[in-house]
């Protein structure tokens, strides 16, 4: 099962880039002169990695994320991260800054996850539920508020939030992907190093300070790399939901494990399936990719409730 | 040396005590405090009215009377290889201790409330502090479970100083610790077993609801 799954995932890896609008003949790729070589190594490749990184950041800072909140249904974007980095954007956008956008995006992310970890730290452990209701009051003040700063854009602007929001996953070259990659690579590094603290966080916060975590001090270093990741990705892709909800949940109960030892298989079945939903976005229509953040909520929604129902039958 | 001096909050007023290498039954009706004291000694309440040797881990320990993990398939094995701090026992001898070896495998989630309760106690065990709280340790044991959990109280080498909350007074009885009695916040006794049990101080503190019939302490029904 799990050796099927990983060539599985190894195989879409390979494919993917090989899947679009236009198709890429194996030959021309030995040329460099070549169209196909081109949209093959500038755009494709880039895409697939973007994809692999993104994913496979949304999906582990999921896990970290209900780890520190101690809720499955508590990610980044749930909690509105992606919302504040939406507006922050769009911000960014109307003042006429839309050249650091990232820039933009990356502090509506860390302004959120701060906020959130101030208004977590007055709630007791068992009052995981009300941190949700946060995340959804912020999500709703962040729309309304996103709401008149397309009041005050002018019609170009207009559009660019539009796409901003739907979430892309278009790239040229590799500058952007090399960020993605780096800010991917820390946070597996940095989420791998804590695995320790985080298998005692599992138990209940009581536990792991008698055992001697500092958890104030675990959890702060958890959520600002957690910060830094979700911010760079955002800022490069827009938001894209669901992935830090299914994949966690997903890969739990397939491989009934704590959740310590799901890091890594977390980070990489996270950034297949962000790859794997871009080769249908790329493939539904003719005219044009289908947004991916459109995907991965048609696909997460259901999931979603699901999700809720089968919580609520259990207990 | 376990000590706090003039501690007061919300729920216990004016608490001064000084537990020096030896073991202590706390008793008190419900809400009188018990556990927010066990959590200001072992820390989990932070205080300035308290100091810690380090690493306090090694100091104290303590031990809620119910078992909460978040994750769902967290094992025993591993839940007590995470407790495993200073102990001298090996995790196998703990769980063969406690009965409880056939569980190794087993989400700590899909426990019952008394596995879990004896989970908790070889957890302490395992911990290895100088001194370890205990809250309501017996509560949800069977009789035989109850004895078992008697007999590793009693045997010296398996924890350093107890420190146990309980409801279960015959188990107080027999245990023969120093006895600290909470009410409404407050120390209203602190004494030897052996004056707390006496009939009279019995009947005072428990209005007759409780006697003292051939060595076995009853409640009165």
């Amino acid at each position: 099962m799990k050796i099927i799954l990983i060539i599985l995932s190894l195989a879409i890896m390979a494919f993917a880039p090989f899947f679009g609008q236009i198709d890429i003949s194996v030959q021309n790729l030995l040329d460099v002169s070549t169209t196909d070589y081109k949209i093959f190594f500038d755009l494709r490749v880039p895409r697939v990695l973007l994809a692999f990184f993104v994913g496979a950041i949304l999906a582990l800072s999921g896990l970290v994320f209900q780890t520190i909140f101690r809720n499955p249904m508590s990610t980044p974007f749930t909690l509105g991260v992606a919302s504040g980095a939406t507006l922050f954007t769009a911000i960014g956008i109307i003042i006429g800054l839309s050249a650091f956008i990232s820039l933009f995006a990356f502090l509506g992310a860390v302004v959120t996850i701060i906020v959130l970890f101030m208004v977590s730290a007055r709630f007791k452990t068992y009052e995981t539920s009300s941190l949700l209701l946060v995340g959804i009051a912020l999500s709703f003040f962040y729309s309304a508020s996103l709401m008149i700063v397309f009041f005050l854009s002018d019609l170009q602007e207009n559009y660019e939030i539009v796409r901003f929001t739907m979430g892309s996953l278009d790239v040229v070259g590799f500058n952007e992907v090399y960020l993605v990659t780096i800010a991917g690579i820390f946070l597996a590094t940095l989420v791998k190093k804590q695995s320790y603290h985080i298998k005692l966080l599992l138990t209940s916060h009581e536990f792991a300070f008698l055992k001697g975590v500092n958890v104030k001090k675990t959890n702060y270093i958890l959520l600002l790399s957690v910060s830094v990741a979700v911010g760079v990705s955002v800022s490069v892709t827009g938001p894209i939901g669901f992935v830090g909800l299914i994949i966690p949940h997903i890969l739990k109960n397939i491989m009934r494990q704590s959740a310590d030892k799901l890091i890594f298989p977390i980070f990489f079945y996270g950034g297949v399936f962000l790859v794997l939903c871009d080769v249908i976005a790329r493939n539904l229509s003719t005219a044009s990719d289908v947004p991916i953040g459109v995907i991965t909520a048609f696909i997460g929604t259901p999931f979603f409730i699901y999700l809720i129902i089968s919580r609520k039958s259990q207990s | 040396m376990l000590k706090i001096e003039n501690y007061s909050s919300k729920i216990l007023s004016d608490i001064s005590l000084d537990i020096d290498n030896k073991n202590l039954i706390v008793l008190g009706a419900n809400g009188a405090g018990k556990t927010t004291l066990a959590k200001v000694l072992s820390g989990v309440i932070v205080s300035d009215n308290i100091e810690f040797e380090t690493p306090r881990t090694k100091y104290i320990n303590y031990i809620p009377s119910f078992l909460e993990i978040f994750d769902d398939f967290l094992n025993v094995e591993e839940f007590l290889q995470l407790s495993h701090l200073y102990g001298k026992q090996t995790i196998d001898e703990v769980l063969h201790l406690l009965q409880i070896g056939h569980l190794k495998d087993k989400p700590c989630k899909n426990l019952s409330s008394g596995e879990s309760q004896l989970l908790l106690i070889a957890s302490s065990i395992l911990h290895g502090a100088k001194y370890t709280i205990l809250d309501e340790p017996t509560s949800n044991l069977d009789p035989k479970k109850v004895k078992m959990v008697y007999d590793i109280l009693k045997d010296e080498n398996l924890l350093q100083n107890r420190i146990i909350i309980t409801h279960n007074l015959h188990l107080a009885y027999k245990l023969c610790y120093d006895v600290l009695y909470i009410e409404d916040g407050k120390i209203s006794f602190l004494g030897t077993s052996e004056q707390f049990f006496s009939d009279e101080n019995l009947n005072k503190v428990f209005d007759g609801s409780v006697k003292k019939i051939d060595e076995n302490i009853v409640t009165a029904l």
